[in-house]
């Protein structure tokens, strides 16, 4: 039964005829426990999060156990409302939503341009972005924060929007899936005075839609989980009715210099997972696939 | 020869079309990526007083860095993160990668389960690993050493033990998305050579060692590299666990440009580190453009 399948194995070291030997089949079952245990290594911090965030602070600091001892929901609810986090998701879901419009579309047309258009001297700029690829932006934080605030963009989403459109991996992810659609298909467009906005609307766009969600799920994840950029931008930002405009990763970050009790900080960031989590258990497929394949040519 | 003008002149404007397109796109890159790093290397030579440029100062400010006793720490640091990092970040995804494509059952269940941790927000999980690692036998990994009889260490409170700690966290949450890079790369090599491979003789270690292993190198050459670039971006990890501590034991290149921007609001200071820090990659990044381009071509 376990092994039987392994006579349908396509790659891989051990081949079907492999299976046979005692031998093989103890290092195939071993495979099969490590990567067990691989999995759990990687889930346990995260479950272990949830278990943790049901504690008081006095079993927290006192006993020494994984589990809690009761499940009461009502201990989470109270940290949600003193930390106000309806007001942090609100403010997290105006910034992941911006961010992935602008990732698609302004990433989505440069590719287009450097991908399929190549006008005269696109080379300058494929070069340019490959190279911004390797840069970290964090590198320039000084500046770019520098240059946000003597253009008055600071304590607004603008800057935190429009960032997401200057992003050389996405833009790299476009355009390797626009070369491989059918040149036939382009040149056809063209050979028909097809324009160049008709051919992104009516070829482009409707072949694109695999690589158009796999870009928007990274942008809203990333987004989510940003927040040196928009902790200098919010800081201190208001909304014209008073409530704070920082997102939940800029609170999270506001715990470094504000004492909290341990079993705050662990609920905040148990909330903070969640988003995440949900689109992973949903999109699991396009996002490993997309991991996958995004970098595969380097 | 009207003809070819005519054909010419419509060549310009699809070229202009073409520009048009990419314009919106690259006005952001410049705004967002490239004009930060060049105002970078003119704030280093500049002084300022908050964000304000007073005056020049030529190379005072590079001085003034490479003084710094912090400097030095944060510099022999690096050294200490690069060699943590190659022997445990670089290694770890290749061998996930190799077990993982050994497995039948549940390969899809592992792939996506070590991809997890990458899609966690990294605030988050500094914060879950920071209580992991709390010393006294209360601590996450203490209570699970307890299971097995050993005594409660201190972990992130020695010096010793800090920097490879923070890699190890580090690469629990990278470590499933190259190990996926790795597996597309391991299923792309054909079955005939293990199958002539086995003909021969060779067990499967052999197969291991003289078909899996060189097959891989080239994308392990890039992976190599951008684990080394990853090691300069460290900052929140650090930063958060014990702020550059214990007594500068795990301070980093970044985390030291950010005191520089946002503690002593020393914004020409900040740039001269990173102008440092940025030479520092661009030489590695051309090493990385080398490879990938000899990978592209073979």
């Amino acid at each position: 039964m376990f092994f039987e399948k392994y006579k349908d194995k396509k790659d891989g070291v051990i081949r079907g005829y492999d299976i046979r030997s005692p031998k093989t089949k103890v290092i195939a079952v071993i495979i099969m426990l490590i990567c067990i245990l691989m999995v759990c290594i990687c889930l346990f911090p995260a479950v272990w999060v949830f278990l943790a965030s049901f504690k008081d602070i006095k079993e927290f600091t006192r006993e020494v156990s994984i589990l809690p001892e009761a499940f009461e929901w009502s201990r989470m609810a109270e940290t949600w409302n003193a930390f106000k986090f309806t007001t942090y998701y609100k403010n997290s879901l105006i910034h992941v939503a911006g961010a992935m419009i602008c990732a698609v579309v302004f990433n989505g047309l440069l590719a287009y341009g450097l991908g399929v258009l190549k006008p005269k001297g696109h080379k300058i700029a494929l070069g340019l972005v490959m190279w911004s690829l390797l840069i970290p932006s964090i590198i320039s934080i000084v500046p770019l924060f520098r240059n946000i605030n003597n253009l008055g963009l600071s304590k607004s989403f603008i800057p935190l929007w429009f960032v997401y459109g200057a992003n050389a991996f996405y833009v790299m992810l476009f355009k390797q899936f626009f070369e491989e659609i059918p040149k036939e298909l382009t040149e056809a467009a063209k050979l028909d005075g097809c324009g160049v906005w008709r051919m992104f609307v009516s070829i482009m766009l409707p072949l694109s839609k695999p690589i158009i969600m796999v870009v928007a799920i990274f942008a809203v994840t990333a987004a989510w989980s940003d927040f040196l950029l928009p902790y200098l931008v919010l800081q201190q930002a208001k909304w014209p009715d008073n409530t704070t405009m920082e997102t939940v990763m800029v609170k999270l970050f506001s715990f470094k210099d504000t004492p909290t009790d341990a079993v705050s900080v662990l609920r905040a960031s148990f909330f903070a997972i969640i988003p995440p989590t949900i689109i992973f258990i949903i999109f699991q497929k396009q996002i490993t696939d997309g991991a996958a394949s995004g970098a595969v040519k380097g | 020869m009207k003809a070819a003008k005519v054909k010419k002149e419509k060549f310009r404007k699809r070229d202009l079309m073409g520009w048009l397109v990419m314009l919106p796109t690259l006005i952001l890159f410049a705004f967002f990526v490239w004009e930060p790093l060049i105002e970078n290397i003119r704030l280093s030579f500049c002084t300022t007083k908050m964000y304000e440029v007073t005056g020049f100062a030529g190379l005072k400010n590079y001085i003034a860095v490479v003084n710094d006793v912090d400097f030095m720490a944060a510099f022999k640091n690096t050294f200490a993160y690069t060699f943590w990092s190659l022997i445990i970040g670089f290694l770890v995804p290749i061998i996930m990668g190799i077990l993982i494509s050994e497995t039948v059952r549940g390969k899809s269940l592992f792939r996506v389960g070590v991809y997890f941790p990458n899609i966690m927000p990294s605030l988050a999980t500094i914060w879950i690993w920071s209580y992991f690692f709390l010393p006294g036998e209360t601590g996450v990994l203490n209570i699970i050493l307890g299971w097995f009889g050993i005594e409660p260490q201190v972990w992130l409170n020695n010096p010793k033990w800090t920097i490879p700690l923070i890699i190890i966290t580090l690469t629990w949450k990278s470590a499933g998305s190259t190990a996926l890079i790795y597996m597309a790369n391991i299923s792309g090599i054909s079955p005939d050579l293990y199958e002539a491979a086995t003909i021969d003789g060779a067990s499967i270690m052999q197969r291991i060692r003289h078909i899996t292993i060189p097959s891989i190198t080239g994308i392990a050459k890039t992976m190599l590299i951008m684990q080394i670039i990853s090691v300069f971006q460290i900052l929140y990890e650090p930063m958060i666990f014990k702020n550059g501590g214990p007594n500068n034991a795990s301070i980093s290149l970044m985390m030291l440009m950010y005191r520089y921007g946002y503690r002593d609001y020393n914004v020409a200071k900040a740039s001269a580190l990173s102008v440092i820090v940025s030479l520092i990659l661009i030489v590695l990044s051309g090493i990385y453009m080398k490879a990938t381009a000899k990978r592209n071509d073979e």
